[in-house]
């Protein structure tokens, strides 16, 4: 990736104004629930490891692996700098007082309690942090194991993309408002979208909203969608009266290299996945539309395997979001990341369009 | 408790003989999917005892994925108001779609913007379905998507899994053959090794 300070400044899709943040599912970005729990401070730091094999039998925390059960005081002057998790406050639920005493927690368990001072009451996180916002918030409370994804980090700072790429991708962002406002010109609302192959670069279909036309239906997605049908020899309606909305064969398509064989990953251009004898026809293309898209259009990337899609202004009933994240909703077969954010103003400004 | 469709309640429940032979003709439309190698959901769309939309599942020929058999019988009930010279959305909120499958999320979402009141279908679609099984859209809260639409589910299930099953686990000979690799392996194993199998 290319070092970021490189700006540039004054063009067209000046990438400073604005910033590409991921659209990343409930689980990972809700804040983390807590569970009441006794911890004790360790009188003896040599028993230590004895206390933590032993209370790791009669106490085990089977679906808390995240959790550290030794932590230390950051309080350097403590008189007691580590502390263990003794159990799980719903581990003794049946006692009655808030203020258990260590023998109240380990009457009934073979332990020897030698090191161990009297109990008090902390909250720990749940489940395990999967963002690092969800790490920090979590680590306050009590610390936890975290396998850090970069690339969500970055993301989430706004950081994952160079400028030289957001310049691409205003680049695309600037096309589909260019088709918004052709279509905008014909009466239809100001949307507009873009399909593009990663691998070449290339526009391989644009497409406006169009639904106070023909059909109520033809939103700029499906519009979109059906023109990528059309590269490949389908296509189910004209748009001849539309002339922004138009398509160009993918170049990797039309010839076959040697190079298919080595190259599996998400290169798919040129043979299109297809399973059950159903063709997926948006694999490996990214999507980019100037607002979020709704129900049906979010479900018809689902179906058509879009890889990724970029949008510029949310939307009130956006499934990409705002109400749904179908993008990453649990039980369907395909799952694709979404970026928010590009061009947002130039976008929001075409919602204002009437 | 299903969103109420609005205005149109009084012809919400057809009787139950009307529902058995629309029903019929949708898995009829069905069959011929699958015999066409395409998924085997077939529907109706009927306004005023008359037929405005037959579909079936045309995403292999139009090389469009969202070409499902929902989808073509909106077309025709769209096509068939223009040539009356009547308001589509006039039509569809007197038009009941009878359909083999829980329409997915996608359809589901379509008939909302179209005002589709009412939706009679056999099996769930676990995968997919925009009706409750995967997400609610016919009854969620989307004051931007339409109306919400009741929907009344049950019938000849099995026979609707059944005709899911025999497509997605035994490969369909008339469905056109995935191109294979030339390492030997067809794209079709690369791609989705994961792949649920059909509702249950
Ligand atoms: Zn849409
Ligand atoms: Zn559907």
């Amino acid at each position: 990736m290319e070092p970021d300070t490189k700006r540039r400044k004054g063009t067209e899709y000046d990438t400073d104004l604005w910033d590409v943040l991921p659209v990343l599912s409930d689980e990972q970005s809700r804040d983390t629930k807590l569970l009441d729990a006794y911890a004790a401070p360790i009188t003896e730091k040599r028993e230590t490891s004895r206390l933590v094999k032993e209370l790791a039998v009669v106490y085990p925390l089977p679906d808390l692996q995240h959790i550290k059960r030794v932590r230390a005081r950051k309080d350097k002057n403590a008189p007691h700098p580590l502390e263990v998790i003794v159990c799980l406050a719903s581990d003794v639920s049946g006692l009655e007082s808030q203020r258990s005493t260590l023998a109240d927690l380990l009457s009934s368990k073979t332990i020897d309690s030698r090191g161990l001072g009297e109990p008090f009451l902390v909250q720990i996180p749940a489940s395990p942090p999967l963002t690092r916002p969800q790490f920090e918030r979590a680590s306050k409370h009590w610390p936890t194991s975290f396998h850090e994804d970069k690339q969500v980090t970055s993301a989430l700072r706004g950081q994952l993309f160079s400028s030289s790429e957001k310049a691409k991708m205003g680049e695309y962002m600037n096309a589909a408002i260019q088709a918004a406002r052709s279509g905008h010109a014909l009466g239809m609302d100001a949307v507009g979208a873009v399909i593009v192959d990663p691998q070449s670069g290339q526009i391989v279909a644009v497409g406006h909203d169009c639904r106070q036309g023909t059909h109520p239906l033809h939103h700029a997605v499906m519009v979109c969608i059906d023109l990528v049908a059309y590269t490949q020899g389908g296509g189910a309606y004209e748009y001849e009266k539309y002339p922004a909305c138009r398509y160009s064969v993918p170049e990797s398509q039309v010839t076959t290299s040697h190079d298919d064989l080595s190259k599996e990953g998400n290169h798919c251009s040129s043979d299109k996945a297809m399973e059950n004898g159903q063709l997926y026809i948006c694999t490996g293309y990214e999507l980019y539309v100037t607002r979020e898209p709704c129900v049906m259009c979010a479900m018809a990337l689902v179906h058509s395997r879009i890889s990724r899609v970029f949008y510029g202004a949310a939307s009130t009933d956006g499934a990409l979001g705002t109400k749904y994240k179908i993008h990453c909703q649990k039980d369907l077969n395909h799952h694709f990341d979404v970026y928010k954010g590009v061009m947002l103003q130039a976008c929001e400004e075409l919602l204002d369009l009437k | 408790m299903r969103g109420q469709a609005g205005g149109a309640a009084g012809f919400l429940q057809p009787p139950d003989s009307d529902v058995q032979s629309w029903m019929a003709k949708a898995f009829d439309m069905a069959r011929d999917a699958l015999e066409n190698g395409e998924v085997p959901v077939g529907c109706l769309m009927v306004y005023n005892d008359e037929i405005l939309g037959k579909g079936r599942n045309e995403v292999n020929e139009s090389r469009n994925a969202t070409r499902h058999a929902e989808m073509v019988a909106l077309d025709q009930v769209l096509e068939w108001s223009r040539l009356k010279q009547l308001d589509p959305k006039e039509v569809c909120k007197l038009t009941v779609l009878y359909v083999t499958v829980e329409p997915c999320i996608m359809c589901a979402a379509a008939l909302r913007l179209l005002h589709i009141p009412l939706v009679v279908y056999g099996c769930k679609n676990d995968r997919f379905g925009g009706c409750g099984s995967v997400l609610d859209i016919s009854s969620d809260d989307l004051p931007h998507t339409g109306a919400s639409f009741k929907c009344i589910s049950g019938h000849r299930a099995e026979e609707a899994i059944e005709m899911l099953k025999t497509f997605y686990k035994q490969e369909n000979p008339n469905a056109p053959k995935p191109k294979v690799r030339k390492g030997g392996q067809s794209s079709r194993g690369l791609c989705c090794p994961a792949e649920k199998s059909s509702s249950s």
